[in-house]
């Protein structure tokens, strides 16, 4: 089995060999991200500058939450606002690939910044096993490019750091405890965060919906697993189809976006079963999207597929 | 001396989660290059391989680096999984040809014959799956072990010789018995 403190003391002891000088972390919040940024600061302490970019494609209020979070930790904290510069590179993209390549490069060039104002050689990444054997390479086909995998430059003038690249989610969560770290349990979120929750063009008018359509997913849905009705997901949230279709609202014609429901389970992330989730919670997240979004959504759909045949998120 | 069993990359998905399991199950275990020449890995003395799904369709006509060689050459069990099992069954005489219904997710298996590697595995129970091609003739010198509805030859063993193919997955977490057939691998790799 998974030894999660034999993990920890080795890696601490790897880091410290490797390390000369100071480190960038690529900071977003999640598991993966925050138990990196943890074992690099015990092997280097102040060295660490933890880098949190709030893309523009966060869910809601999460940038705030992940600062406060990293000032707790004790990290050495840089915040970078590049919301309107992310909505500006993706306008008018649509293919999945390219939007991940896209914010994947930017997220290196931003780091690339940051790290020759501060003199850094470093940078240490949250990869981990489903990220690169999903983004291919050599032998391998690629079923999506993950950000911090497929979205690096060929040439790169930081050195790329990994240490949990072998450890899948659920192991990473057990060094997270281990390390006694605030978000262990926290549902996964990709680094593309709703850009590929929005099929088609992440406009910011999209992206404002498929927010606000995630908190009430996520709302709903821990709701009804603290009162016993359903299992806690692995994964859950809202993905936006760009369809319209008529509604009536108020005896108007409304005519809006859909909003599909995910839900899935897992403890990896390289299989999933949908989650069941029962029907009358179904109706709440339907009636709350609807009656919050007005015109701009009219029907609810959920998603009922596995992986394989899918993946988790859409794109 | 203890469990060795290392896992031959084809390409698949899951090749790093064969690993897993194997490491989970407190096996010595290593993933290789599917070009790694076999006496390299009987240098290692290794007890037992695992040859792992591969890329899209490299099961239907590719070489698959080595997998040949240690085929007609090994003395310690080998499980090919999905493309491992399909070059098997085309190395020793079968057909591979893509799947009328290709499969996807979770399926229903049927175990038709006891066989030590499903000791303790019900004989219906949920496999996961994901392929576009399967065999379509069973090698003569190969025994029937399992099926679909939708494929026929879900699970083989060599009449002779401790070598078995899966066209489903065991390695990954929704298969219901998956890490019990792991389990009755190495207790094969152990005799």
């Amino acid at each position: 089995m998974f030894n999660a403190d034999k993990f920890i003391t080795e890696t601490i002891a790897d880091l410290k060999t490797k390390i000369h000088g100071k480190a960038l972390i690529a900071f977003s919040g999640g598991v993966d991200s925050t138990v990196c940024a943890a074992l690099v600061n015990k092997a280097i302490g102040k060295d660490l500058i933890a880098v949190h970019v709030d893309t523009g494609y966060m869910r809601k209020d999460e940038s705030k939450f992940v600062v406060k979070m990293m000032k707790q930790m004790g990290l050495n904290v840089r915040f970078v606002d590049a919301s309107d510069e992310y909505y500006q590179a993706l306008e008018n993209v649509v293919d999945p690939e390219k939007k991940r390549k896209i914010i994947g490069n930017k997220f290196i060039h931003i780091f690339e910044r940051v790290a020759k104002e501060e003199h850094i050689q470093y940078l240490v990444q949250g990869t981990i096993a489903p990220d690169w054997i999903e983004s291919g390479g050599q032998l391998r086909d690629t079923i999506k490019s993950h950000h911090n995998v497929g979205g690096l430059p060929k040439k790169m003038h930081l050195t790329l750091i990994e240490p949990l690249r072998d450890l899948y989610k659920d192991e990473v969560r057990k060094v997270a405890r281990a390390l006694n770290v605030p978000v262990a349990e926290r549902q996964p979120f990709p680094g593309p965060g709703l850009a590929i929750r929005i099929i088609g063009a992440a406009t910011k008018e999209r992206t404002d919906i498929v927010r606000e359509a995630c908190d009430i997913v996520e709302t709903e849905i821990e709701h009804a697993v603290d009162k016993g009705q359903m299992e806690m997901p692995w994964q859950y949230f809202a993905v936006l189809i760009p369809i319209k279709t008529v509604g009536v609202h108020g005896d108007k014609r409304a005519y809006g976006y859909t909003i599909a429901i995910r839900s899935v389970q897992s403890i990896d992330a390289m299989t999933a079963a949908y989650s069941d989730i029962p029907h009358d919670v179904l109706d709440r997240i339907s009636i709350k999207i609807t009656n919050t979004m007005g015109a701009k959504v009219n029907r609810i759909v959920y998603d009922v597929t596995n992986k394989p045949p899918g993946t988790v998120e859409w794109e | 001396m203890g469990m060795k069993i290392y896992v031959v990359d084809n390409g698949g998905q899951w090749t790093h989660r064969e690993w897993r399991t194997l490491r989970d199950l407190e096996v010595d275990t290593k993933i290789v290059p599917n070009t790694t020449p076999l006496k390299d890995l009987t240098k290692d003395q290794i007890t037992g391989l695992v040859l792992s799904g591969g890329a899209p369709r490299i099961g239907l006509d590719n070489p698959l680096g080595n997998c040949a060689e240690y085929l007609e050459k090994a003395t310690f069990p080998i499980l090919g999984i999905c493309a491992g099992h399909q070059f098997m069954a085309r190395f020793y005489g079968g057909e591979v040809k893509p799947s009328i219904v290709p499969e996807f997710g979770k399926i229903d298996l049927t175990i038709l014959k006891k066989d030590p590697l499903f000791t303790g595995v019900p004989p219906q129970s949920i496999v996961w799956e994901s392929h576009n091609d399967e065999v379509t003739l069973l090698p003569k010198c190969f025994t029937h072990l399992a099926e679909s509805d939708t494929c026929k030859i879900q699970a083989m063993r060599h009449k002779q010789k401790p070598f078995y193919g899966l066209q489903f997955h065991p390695e990954v977490e929704h298969t219901q018995f998956g890490e019990h057939i792991f389990r009755n691998f190495i207790t094969i790799c152990e005799d």
